[in-house]
């Protein structure tokens, strides 16, 4: 009976997180310009519309496909050194700093959106593209800071002892040992960073000033101006994309080690 | 400081390895990593927040941008309005008990339905859990404007629910039993049907749904390491279902239970995309305004900025309650 009442409450669950989503997919076949649900006159012309011939929406996808990118790429080579002296040395200098770069992540978005853009008007970055990945790198550092950590943490200690034993230097160790073992943890904080830089939008609406837009910025522009299929398809794009990098990190690392569920039980 | 430790622990390295050529250059380029890790850290983390601090007290030049000041007449604004004493406005400090009220009703309805579910997630299969952890991710990652477009369209007056109501007759039944007062007492019904936009029953929605998946995550790892044996030795001598979940399970993850509102709660704060579809602009939050002031019409930085710092500085004062409350649960009674 129990068990019954179980299944029923998550599948209940399971429907209503999808059901804007599924609405807004659907939405993307509308062959007018209004959103419609069910869709009339389905048509497939608005993913041509997205992803080749209407220019706003192409520049829009190039440049979150550039930030997104970039960003991740930056946020894991600044996280890299900090999580290993943290693991290597443990020292209170190297915890602080790992402490403070996951601030940013840790503020509401609007508040470290808003410094941003006070940062940049000053450094003269305004609403350059480069300006846009630096803010992401940093907004997302603490995604590869954790997950290299863990990688790190789950190093078996006797490795490095062998290691050690046998004359290895600290290079070389890193780079037998350290590097291959981590890479699958290095490549998920990667993806993590890269997600979520391609769903942000207030720290780059600040940041961008307007000079730009992302594909999830020119939605929020045209927020006011009511949908349009074509908004819809980005949908369908961003939600294809996400599941496709998670279920590779699920296939190729530990996502529920990732998520920090217990080692003991499988 | 643990800063000039840091460098002098790099230092230091660097002065041992001159002895040997090789081992002077690795030496310096760590001493290099290590300026440029700590001078990109404290630039880009620290820096953009100090200046939302300082900026804070700058002043407002009428008709033209601002100017760098040590004043507290913004502050001075949020509080009691510009004009005070000769008049005094809470318009602002609605703002951020509207903030507060989204936020804590949103944050306890996520972590009411997301922990049975975590519970009932966790004693899946491994694979289970690794699908329900992509799918959740994914929804969890999705930008706020798709979601809230979503249920934008699910909520809207021409279209969605209210249109459904009409439709299948439930609009008359309601009218017919007399739940359409009720209705129109709450705010959900125009006189010909009922509508959802704006409200604040459509606005937490919303906002409970943003968070949802993060609450599930938050959970995950505390109820996935509750070990089974207990909640079964409950069960064989007796216990009900209820009476193990109230007294063997809820009191194991009391502390994450804790931790995991307080920082939904803290996210919701600064939620902005869902408020302005779905609230009543007398209704907005500190997050809308302080989007105004910075770079909507109004164009006033320096007030902004206060209210970003005191949107913070609720965030901080409540996350550090949360530790107290932690801490306070964690020391045995």
């Amino acid at each position: 009976m129990l068990r019954v009442l179980g299944t029923i409450f998550m599948s209940l669950a399971a429907v209503v997180v999808a059901l804007p989503i599924v609405i807004v997919c659907s939405a993307a076949l509308n062959g007018g310009r209004t959103m419609f649900f069910p869709p009339q006159d389905s048509t497939l012309a608005r993913f041509g519309e997205f992803f080749i011939s209407e220019p706003v929406w192409t520049r829009a996808l190039t440049n979150s496909v550039i930030v997104a990118i970039g960003a991740a790429t930056l946020s894991v080579l600044l996280a890299w050194p900090i999580a290993y002296r943290l693991w290597k040395t443990g020292s209170r200098a190297s915890a602080l700093l790992a402490t403070l770069g996951s601030i940013p992540f840790a503020v509401p978005p609007i508040v470290f959106g808003v410094g941003l853009g006070f940062f940049w008007s000053f450094m003269g970055g305004l609403g350059t593209i480069t300006a846009g990945i630096i803010s992401h790198a940093v907004l997302f550092l603490a995604l590869p800071l954790v997950t290299i950590s863990i990688g790190l943490q789950a190093i078996d200690r006797a490795y490095l002892d062998a290691a050690a034993t046998m004359g290895a230097t600290e290079t070389v160790t890193f780079r037998t040992i350290v590097l291959p073992q981590t890479l699958p943890y290095t490549i998920s904080g990667f993806f993590f960073a890269l997600v979520l830089s391609f769903n942000e939008f207030i720290v780059m609406f600040f940041v961008s000033a307007s000079a730009f837009a992302t594909v999830t910025l020119q939605i929020f522009n045209s927020l006011r101006n009511g949908y349009t299929p074509t908004m819809a398809v980005a949908a369908v794009a961003f939600i294809a994309v996400s599941i496709a990098v998670f279920s590779a990190v699920a296939r190729w690392g530990d996502l529920p080690r990732l998520m920090g569920a217990d080692q003991s039980r499988s | 400081m643990s800063v000039a430790d840091d460098l002098a622990y790099g230092a230091e390295k660097a002065a041992v390895a001159i002895a040997a050529p090789k081992a002077a250059v690795v030496g310096r380029v760590s001493l290099a990593v290590h300026v440029v890790l700590w001078a990109a850290v404290l630039a880009f983390c620290l820096v953009p927040l100090l200046l939302v601090l300082i900026i804070s007290f700058g002043h407002k030049v009428e008709g033209a941008g601002w100017e760098w000041a040590l004043t507290l007449e913004n502050y001075k604004r949020f509080f009691v309005g510009a004009n005070w004493p000769a008049e005094s406005t809470s318009l602002y400090l609605g703002q951020l008990y509207w903030s507060m009220r989204y936020a804590v009703s949103a944050a306890l309805l996520a972590i009411v339905t997301a922990l049975p579910f975590t519970y009932l997630m966790t004693r899946q299969s491994r694979r289970a859990q690794a699908v329900w952890l992509v799918f959740l991710l994914a929804t969890v990652s999705l930008s706020e404007v798709f979601s809230v477009m979503g249920w934008d369209i699910i909520l809207s007056n021409n279209s969605g629910l209210p249109m459904l109501f009409a439709a299948s007759g439930l609009t008359d039944w309601l009218k017919e039993t007399g739940w359409f007062d009720v209705l129109r007492d709450w705010g959900l019904a125009n006189p010909r049907n009922v509508k959802f936009k704006p409200s604040e029953v459509a606005t937490v929605l919303t906002l409970s749904y943003l968070v949802w998946p993060y609450a599930v995550i938050l959970l995950y790892p505390a109820l996935s390491r509750l070990d089974p044996s207990l909640a079964e030795a409950a069960r064989t001598m007796g216990a009900g279902p209820w009476t193990v979940a109230r007294t063997v399970i809820l009191p194991s993850v009391r502390l994450p239970l804790i931790g995991t509102t307080l920082l939904l709660f803290v996210f919701l704060l600064g939620a902005y995309v869902a408020i302005t579809v779905f609230a009543d602009p007398s209704q907005h939050t500190t997050a809308v305004s302080v989007y105004e002031h910075v770079r909507g019409s109004t164009l006033n930085a320096p007030f902004g900025a206060a209210q970003s710092v005191i949107l913070l500085v609720t965030a901080t004062a409540f996350l550090l309650l949360g530790q107290w409350l932690t801490r306070k649960a964690a020391r045995p009674s």
